[in-house]
């Protein structure tokens, strides 16, 4: 008897507290929300020199086509 | 000559490769990750060095087109044109880093702040400086004309520099240039000077080449009006 009493106390003090409990867990940074911000970081950065060299590559092989071509039409 | 300049290319090119690889090396295994941006910072080690060569590059036509403007040297010419297609290639490379290290620094992607407008500006004056010459029948008058939005552009670059300690703004004070003298820490530092050690480097081997491709490209314009002439010539003289 004393058994049933002591759990449903429990039971009541927990179902009492239970929002200061979640309350208290909103205060801390959702793990889910700090991986997305590393790989974010990680995929922003790795696009970062993607586009650089993507673009001075782009700017070597242009100069390279134009300077053939005009190498092709002086020695025609 | 023609050779000779893309030789010298060559040779700063192989070098330039080299110092980027070393860079790479140096950003992705051996720089300590920054405390508070985390990973992102490693974006710093190529928008700076990019932002450098870009000013380094109008630097480069606002003095070669001044000079032009004084001795009408067409090689002047030549070279600011040179220069100018490189300065414009690094500056959007920094417009398009900038607001990939920003979405995760700020939060947002563009401000239009005081630094990050003037560099925009920066792009489009010297998409102006491409437009002008293109753009005037007289191709002598173009020269001229563009050699004058050469010089103003350039005027944006100290702009550039100070506005983000006379104004408001987003982006960070200069870490390396400043009067207290560089706050970054020695590694960082270390791998930011070889970053530009090598931007430069390869800049100029770039330089180089597109130098000599405005060369053809001027002597084939001669031969061709060269050509022209000739049958005119042979027909009157016939």
């Amino acid at each position: 008897m004393n058994k049933r009493i002591l759990l449903a106390l429990t039971v009541a003090i927990l179902l009492a507290f239970l929002p200061e409990l979640v309350q208290a867990q909103e205060g801390l940074p959702n793990p889910d929300a700090l991986a997305n911000q590393n790989l974010r970081g990680y995929t922003h950065m790795f696009i970062a020199y993607f586009i650089a060299w993507s673009l001075i590559l782009g700017w070597v092989i242009s100069i390279a086509r134009r300077l053939g071509r005009i190498e092709k039409t002086l020695t025609q | 000559m023609s050779s000779k300049i893309r030789w010298s290319g060559a040779g700063l090119g192989f070098l330039g490769v080299a110092l980027v690889l070393v860079v790479h090396w140096m950003v992705f295994f051996w720089v300590p990750t920054e405390r508070t941006m985390g990973i992102v910072q490693r974006i710093f080690y190529i928008h700076v060095p990019s932002a450098w060569v870009a000013f380094m590059a109008f630097g480069i036509v606002a003095i070669c087109s001044a000079v032009y403007l004084w001795l009408k040297d067409e090689r002047l010419d030549m070279a600011a044109v040179a220069a100018a297609e490189g300065g414009m290639l690094f500056t959007a490379i920094v417009l398009l880093t900038g607001p990939l290290w920003g979405k995760v620094a700020w939060g947002t992607w563009w401000q239009w702040e005081p630094r990050l407008t003037l560099t925009l500006l920066l792009f489009f004056i010297y998409l102006g400086y491409f437009l002008v010459r293109s753009s005037t029948e007289n191709p002598e008058k173009g020269k001229r004309f563009a050699a004058v939005v050469g010089i103003v552009g350039a005027l944006d670059i100290p702009l550039i520099h100070v506005s983000v300690q006379f104004f408001r703004s987003l982006h960070p004070e200069p870490v390396v240039i400043n009067p207290e003298g560089p706050s970054l820490p020695g590694d960082m530092l270390t791998t930011l000077f070889t970053g530009l050690a090598a931007f430069t480097v390869l800049f100029f081997a770039f330089f180089l080449f597109r130098y000599s491709l405005e060369h053809m490209k001027r002597a084939m314009v001669h031969r061709e009006l060269a050509g022209e002439g000739s049958p005119l010539q042979g027909g009157v003289a016939s």
